[in-house]
């Protein structure tokens, strides 16, 4: 059967505008249905469709909206659009071709979880997109679709687009709603979780695009129906990001379940120039790398745990045989230390720390103990912070050292030979101490 | 908001079974235990833990992550452990994360000693590092402002000290820059971090990053003492630790005392003692002589007193500063009174004996506590900031943490506005009208024409009753009116309508609520019961016949009715409203005996007798709380060998003019004032103690309140709900002439409103680390003012009324009232007082 | 250790490649900067910096409306400081103490929250830029084809030209394109070294950047999407 559920269509000229979406059954039965089910059935056929958070912590969207009090206080709905996992890039291209979609399924959870007023936080980057959402939702409100009495139903939300403006931290659920109120990105303590205390201490649903966009999809078949794709406890369809050294990189939509090896070598056409698969990140940079061995796993959410990772966001970063293991671990952690938010300690020293050692293993200044200590370094992050964002570096980076520990030393050893050599060199032409 | 109720409950640490209230955080239940969990970031005064250090992390049974200890509440059968290798790993490794940048510099460090990091580090840390990079490196240590100095490589960043300026002090001028490992503590745009509280930083930091500029490098730890006292520099009586060395003051702490500072202090207190040991203090005795004032002998200082007060047959009058005690303030009204037979002798209370038995009374009171649990406060006539700094903290931790109610009235526009749920203004000079208005609009009576005579809008002042009357629900609730001295100007006009919204409100023996005077001098309230007011002795006895007030007094030394003026710690040309009246009588008088810290101009020229003062920290004896709380004033240091305390002075003209009190000791003076204080009976200096007591809490004190035949009774009728029996009397604010009439655009007249900065002080004036702050004269506007006289912001101008002018910079401000402008008093020159209002004129400054 | 290097995570940020300096006469921290970083003390001659009064500092019109459209948006105003800090930033290139002071009066808070809020983020900047942002995303997906070259190529090609500011970027969200640029919001990619004259010249002259590479224009890759058309 063909996986297209999200992507159906997906190219369609003027899909993103409000004529097209309607012509194709947009806001229409579907809408009205879920908008005449009780709130407590609309999040029950949630529940029973299983469909898991597509933003990487990969939790019950149902569960997560039966946790939302009753009660006649303010609540709120936040699309998390911040797409900032290295990697990940599905949420922008839904957002491009089919805002309208996006906008339809926030009404449909806004309702589940009781929430009057919505926002989309979209990372600043994706200025293209945000200019893209907010013609549609100019357009849902001139329809009567966002606002009053939605379709004529006991009803009202309004939504905003807020536009971040460059943190990947803001990706985390509390850093974001900070964001949102206007202040420097930090996560915060939970408890107390959103969904008690969130926006403006508010209860408050976060949810990710692809989950958001999911739901008129499984209420259009129905939850059961929705459940028989996929596989156990991993339902449905995940669209997944595959960048690196792919023949073919891009956003598929697959069922889940698939075997990596399929992802990679069907579906993207294998590896460019040919070369073996060294290592790959089955769900953004945040998740412990697995290797050529792991190609025939499920990609699903359980057999990625099993075999010590995750599915996360869904992006699969492949890397090659040709590309050292060292270099791509320096990039992924500079990148953490860059995007640490610098409140919490063992986040923010225990990335800079990382990063610096990792540049004297490359510069040739350091010895096979060092990679003893980066190891024990990311153990002593792990668990230990106050987001997991220090996690997403150390799990990763540890995986890596654990991995491919012979070529970390290998390296470490080329490259204190090297600067050896480079030292004779320069003593034999009296360089040194002259100027630096 | 009623007070939380704390419930115990049970719960295991490192296997014993302890007690503690429900729902506190486990650093602080641990300790009931004798468990101690290191913390860094956890201030609980800082309000909501942020949980960013991660040194507190505990492992808790059935949940699999360790937790941290300072942001979870403690349960009922909760079972911790903190002794375990997975919690001792974790904490090494935050250590280690910790010192990963943090310079060992502690041999040159300020804070070394008295360091948490190192505390920390010695108890919970691994003892050794494995990072071998080098450190980050910067310029060390910077200015943050005059009086801070910022060390970047040692900060741990904590979030303590921006927490304090975002979320306490609400300046939120110190900031986080940048983020990641490249976050630090700043400023916007170099601007320097200078506002009120900033000097509580340096107490919050937990290692050497934050310290201070005076203090930098005068001792180590073993160096010093702390000695507790109590801060004299204004009401708010904020208990502090003075740090001594070598008999010398060196730094002042707070010393934490919830129910009256909360355990903060403002930059006055904390930096104000440099005046202890100023050069220009004033050392040793003085008399005139050809004209001069010359440094003589206590003999000969002393004889030359006994001789003025001898020869002026009783025309003789006695004025006691802020900052003089109880035993101080007692003494020198039985000198004046019983002794030389005036009854001339006061204390600035600016109200009668009637009025301040009816606002004193027991039931009426509230207590600073009460500022932060009432349902809502109104803050009437006063700027917290400026007349008493501390309660400025504590309004905005109850609007921010318990969600009180503020609602603001005021002249000039507050720095509480932004917090307030409402905020009214009324012509300078018009609070009897607007506290008229506000009475009646609670019984029906008309709001409109007193409103109008106020310069209030009679909308805001319906709503202002409105939110007062509904705090508690659909009743009013615990309400708590703080108001300022100078509210109470115009005496009955003020205080009856004041008391008919008390009773309205039903203020009286309500619990949590009630009436919070806030006087314009330190000691006002001891000073009043002390007896230093013209008509009443102490405990607020009556006395034969009422003396002079303040103003009274000048004017009869003017007139030459006296003779001799004893100035027990104050400037009159600086401290009085009035200061025309004063220059005449003091150029009148044949005698001005002083009291003084400082040789002020006044004291220069007019003093013939200056006997010199004892600085607060010298000085031994006891003060009263605005709330009624006494509070004991210990010595931290000895005196300069030339100075002597003045009670010692004062009961030796007594004794010499033939009167023997058997004053030996300053604890004498105590218990003889004690005694003659009804309300006070049974108190002695040790019931005090170090965190003080509140008289009026025990019901045989609270009693012992004077109880005149009729006064009761009329207090309770003005309190009835009844609608008020007559038309009070209120002076109509004066109306501008300039506004509203359409030819005015050429006249320049405004209402003219006064305040004082928490920096117009003479021992801010002495301290060197303070100089900066001394306030220059500016005069605040309305931008719509400003633009009909052609005047611009920065501009230098002249205020002017009936012939006295003083120099300003005109200060546009976008919230000021059109038709009002305010000048600051206290300041040694072009101080407001030079003014007579209640107009007054500005013009642009002619070039020189 | 000097600041500003990779090495060191540095206040002003360590990925401002190729950020170029005006001419001077405006007063300069060490390092060239206009605003003080870690390194710098305070200026003890300057007032504190507490909310602006409108009696006293000047807001262009526009910006004020703009700003306050913001502020209505949201249940608690202080949302809008992320969409009030970018539209400043529009009009004074960066958040230049001008342009803090001039939200911070409109918005009601003190220059210090929002300066706090702006160097949070990688797209408001702290310091002076040019007015063309050219981001290059240098994160893994695209290090893995060339980020690092293409960087360079547009650094070198930018020259000292103050108009840009060419930066290296994390991941722009955009790995199916890589090696990719945001240039001044448009994302285009992949590009090649030999496309990079191109583009700077489009910028130069106010031309759309690489047409045919805009993401924009870009169909799905996969099989079973189709297209209806
Ligand atoms: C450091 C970090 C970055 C994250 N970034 C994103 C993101 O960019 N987009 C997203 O949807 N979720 C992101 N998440 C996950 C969110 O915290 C949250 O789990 C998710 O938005 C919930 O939506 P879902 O249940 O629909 O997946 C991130 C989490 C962390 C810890
Ligand atoms: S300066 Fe001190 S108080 Fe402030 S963040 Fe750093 S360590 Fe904490
Ligand atoms: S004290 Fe608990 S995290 Fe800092």
């Amino acid at each position: 059967m063909s996986s297209a559920i999200l992507f159906k269509d997906i190219d369609e000229p003027g899909l993103g505008t409000l004529a097209v979406y309607q012509r194709r059954g947009g806001y229409g039965d579907v809408l009205r249905k879920g908008l005449s089910m009780p709130r407590e059935a609309l999040v029950n056929e949630l529940v029973e469709s299983g469909l898991r958070g597509r933003g990487g912590a990969g939790f019950s969207m149902g569960k997560k909206a039966s946790f939302m009090p009753k009660g006649g206080m303010d609540k709120y709905l936040v699309c998390n659009a911040d797409e900032s996992e290295p990697g990940t890039f599905k949420d922008r291209e839904l957002m491009t071709k089919s805002p309208h979609m996006l906008i339809e399924g926030m009404i449909l959870a806004a309702y589940a979880a009781g929430a009057t007023k919505s926002f989309i936080y979209i990372r600043g980057e994706y200025a293209q997109q945000a200019d893209i959402l907010d013609a549609a939702v100019a357009e849902a409100y001139a329809d009567g679709l966002l606002g009053e009495n939605i379709l004529g139903f006991d009803f009202s939300l309004e939504l905003v687009v807020h536009r971040g403006a460059g943190a990947y931290i803001c990706g985390e659920e509390t850093g974001l709603l900070d964001s949102l109120e206007g202040k420097r990105g930090n996560p915060r303590l939970k408890p107390p979780f959103p969904a008690n205390q969130g926006l403006y201490q508010g209860p408050t649903l976060i949810n990710n695009v692809e989950t958001l966009m999911t739901i008129p999809h499984i209420l259009g078949m129905g939850a059961a129906k929705y459940a028989e794709i996929g596989v156990e406890n991993s339902t449905g369809t995940k669209l997944i990001s595959v960048s690196g050294h792919v023949k073919r990189p891009g956003n598929y939509e697959i069922e889940l379940g698939m075997s990596a090896r399929e992802i990679i070598y069907g579906l993207c056409g294998g590896i460019e120039g040919d070369h073996e698969v060294k290592l790959w990140f089955p769900g953004g940079s945040s998740s412990p790398v697995l290797t050529s061995d792991d190609l025939d796993l499920g990609y699903d959410f359980d057999s990625l745990a099993k075999a010590g990772s995750m599915l996360g966001s869904g992006a699969i970063i492949v890397v090659d045989d040709q590309t050292s293991v060292v270099e791509v671990c320096l990039k992924l952690a500079k990148f953490y230390r860059h995007e640490s938010c610098g409140k919490c300690t063992p986040c923010r020293e225990g990335t800079q720390w990382t990063v610096k050692m990792l540049e004297r293993m490359k510069s040739g200044t350091a010895t096979p103990m060092d990679l003893d200590i980066m190891a024990s370094v990311q153990e002593q992050i792990t668990g230990h912070c106050l987001c997991v964002l220090g996690d997403a570096m150390a799990m990763p980076v540890g995986s890596m050292i654990a991995k491919f520990r012979p070529e970390f030393e290998e390296y470490i050893e080329a490259a204190r030979e090297r600067a050896e050599r480079e030292l004779v060199a320069s003593l034999d032409a009296g360089l040194v101490g002259s100027a630096t | 908001m009623p007070r939380p109720e704390r419930k115990l409950i049970t719960f295991s640490i490192d296997g014993r079974e302890v007690e503690a209230p429900a729902n506190m955080m486990l650093v602080d239940a641990a300790k009931f235990g004798d468990v101690e969990i290191p913390v860094f970031c956890y201030e609980p005064k800082l309000g909501a833990p942020v949980g960013a250090c991660r040194m507190c992390l505990v492992d808790i049974e059935g949940i699999p992550k360790l937790q941290t200890g300072c942001s979870t509440p403690v349960k009922d059968g909760m079972v911790v452990h903190t002794q375990t290798r997975r919690v001792k790993d974790a904490q090494q490794s935050v250590v280690e994360f910790l010192l990963i940048n943090h310079p060992l510099d502690c041999p040159v460090c300020d804070k070394g000693g008295e360091c948490p990091l190192q505390d920390v580090s010695f108890g919970w840390g691994g003892g050794m590092t494995r990072f071998v990079e080098p450190k980050r490196h910067f310029k060390k240590p910077l200015e943050l402002s005059p009086l801070i100095a910022i060390d970047r490589e040692r900060c741990i960043l904590c979030y303590r000290c921006v927490r304090f300026s975002q979320e306490l002090s609400e300046d939120y001028q110190l900031v986080l820059h940048e983020r990641s490992a490249a976050t630090f503590v700043g400023t916007f745009d170099g601007h320097p971090y200078v506002a009120p509280f900033s000097g509580n930083i340096l107490e919050l930091c937990p290692v050497g990053a934050l310290t201070s500029m005076p203090y930098r490098f005068r001792a180590r730890p073993w160096d010093i003492e702390n000695a507790g006292s109590v801060c004299t520099l204004c009401p708010a009586q904020c208990n502090v630790a003075f740090t001594v060395r070598d008999d010398r003051v060196l730094r002042v702490l707070a010393r934490e005392n919830e129910e009256v500072d909360d355990g903060w202090l403002c930059d006055k207190g904390r930096f104000a003692y440099q005046s202890i040991h100023a050069e220009e203090r004033v050392v040793a005795p003085m008399v005139r002589e050809d004209g001069v004032l010359r440094e003589v002998t206590w003999e000969r200082a002393l004889e030359a007193a006994k001789a003025a007060l001898g020869g002026a047959q009783g025309r003789i009058a006695g004025l006691a500063g802020g900052e003089t005690t109880n035993e101080e303030g007692f003494l020198l009204q039985r000198l004046v009174r019983d002794v030389h037979g005036s009854p001339h002798v006061d204390s600035g209370a600016g109200l009668d004996r009637s009025g301040l038995l009816a606002l004193g009374d027991p039931g009426l009171q509230a207590t600073v506590a009460d500022l932060e649990f009432a349902h809502t406060v109104l803050v009437l006539g006063t700027e917290p900031v400026d007349d008493a700094p501390i309660l400025d903290l504590r309004l905005r931790k109850g609007v921010r943490r318990n969600r009180v109610k503020l609602a603001v009235a005021t002249s000039r526009p507050s720095s509480l506005d932004p917090n307030a749920t409402l905020a009214v203004r009324y012509a300078p000079g018009a609070e009897a009208a607007f506290v008229t208005a506000l009475s009646a609009a609670f019984y029906g009576g008309a709001v409109d024409e007193p409103a109008q005579a106020a310069g209030a809008d009679a909308g805001a002042v319906h709503e202002l009753a409105t939110l007062l009357r509904t705090s508690g629900g659909d009743q009013p609730g615990d309400v708590v009116v703080l108001y300022g001295q100078r509210v109470l100007a115009e005496g009955e006009a003020v205080t009856a309508p004041l008391l008919k919204l008390a009773g309205a409100l039903g203020l009286s023996g309500r619990p949590g609520a009630g009436l919070l005077g806030v006087p314009t001098a330190t000691n006002g309230r001891g000073l009043r019961e002390a007896g230093v007011l013209p008509d009443a002795g102490p405990g607020l006895t009556a006395v034969p016949s009422a003396g002079h007030g303040a103003t009274g007094i000048a004017e009869a030394t003017a007139a030459g009715e006296l003779s001799v003026l004893y100035l027990l710690h104050t400037d009159p040309l600086r401290d009085e409203p009035q200061r025309a009246v004063w220059e005449r009588a003091l150029e009148a008088a044949t005698h001005v005996i002083a009291h003084a810290g400082f040789l002020t101009e006044t004291i220069r020229e007019h003093a013939t007798v200056v006997f010199p003062a004892e600085s607060y920290a010298e000085k031994e004896g006891t003060l009263v709380h605005p709330d009624g709380r006494l509070q004991r004033l210990r010595p931290a240091i000895g005196r300069p060998a030339g100075v002597r305390a003045a009670w010692q002075v004062l009961d030796e003209l007594a004794r010499s003019a033939g009167a023997e009190h058997g004053v030996h000791t300053v604890h004498s003076a105590t218990q003889q004032l004690f005694a003659a204080v009804a309300f006070y009976a049974g108190l002695s200096v040790d019931a005090i103690g170090a965190k003080g007591v509140r008289w009026w809490e025990d019901d045989a004190r609270a009693a012992a309140w004077p109880q005149e035949s009729g006064l009761r009774a009329a207090i309770s009728d003005l309190v009835a709900k009844t609608p008020l029996s007559r038309t009070p009397d209120y002076e109509e604010a004066p109306t501008p002439s300039g506004l509203g009439a359409a030819d005015g655009a050429t006249n320049g007249a405004l209402r003219l409103g006064t305040y004082q900065s928490i920096w117009a002080a003479a021992e801010v004036e002495a301290s060197p680390a303070l100089k900066f702050l001394h306030p220059h004269q500016r005069v605040e506007l309305s931008p719509a003012d400003a633009a009909r006289l052609g005047i611009e912001h920065g501009e230098h101008v002249t205020v002017g009324s009936a012939g006295a002018t003083v120099e300003a910079v005109a200060h546009l401000r976008n919230e000021s009232p059109a038709g009002s402008a305010f000048l600051q008093s206290g300041i040694p020159e072009d101080a407001a007082n030079v003014l007579q209002g209640p107009l007054v004129e500005i013009r642009k400054a002619t070039p020189k | 250790m000097s600041h500003g290097t990779q090495e060191e995570p540095a206040p002003t940020g360590d990925l401002t490649l190729g950020q170029h300096v005006g001419s001077g006469e405006v007063p300069r921290y060490q390092g060239g900067s206009r605003t003080p970083g870690w390194d710098d003390a305070v200026d003890l001659t300057k007032d504190p910096a507490v909310i602006p009064d409108p009696a006293t500092v000047h807001v262009p019109e526009e910006l004020r409306a703009e700003i306050e459209a913001h502020m209505a948006k949201y249940p608690d105003e202080r949302s809008a400081a992320i969409p009030a800090l970018m539209a400043a930033q529009r009009r004074h290139v960066w958040c230049s103490p001008e342009a803090i002071e001039q939200v911070a009066c409109v918005m009601r808070l003190t220059p210090g929250y929002l300066v706090a809020v702006a160097s949070f983020y990688d797209m408001l900047e702290t310091s002076p830029v040019g007015r063309h942002r050219v981001y290059v995303c240098t994160n893994i997906s695209c290090s893995l084809r060339g980020a690092d070259a293409l960087l360079e190529r547009v650094v070198e090609e930018v020259g000292d030209d103050p108009d840009f500011n060419v930066r290296s970027f994390e991941c722009l969200g955009a790995c199916d394109i890589a090696p990719m640029a945001s240039v001044d919001d448009v994302y285009v990619g992949p590009v090649e070294l030999d496309d990079v004259p191109a583009l700077i010249g489009q910028v130069r002259s106010g031309a759309e950047v690489l047409p045919e590479k805009q993401i924009l224009r870009r169909k799905s890759v996969d099989p079973n999407a189709g297209s209806t058309s």
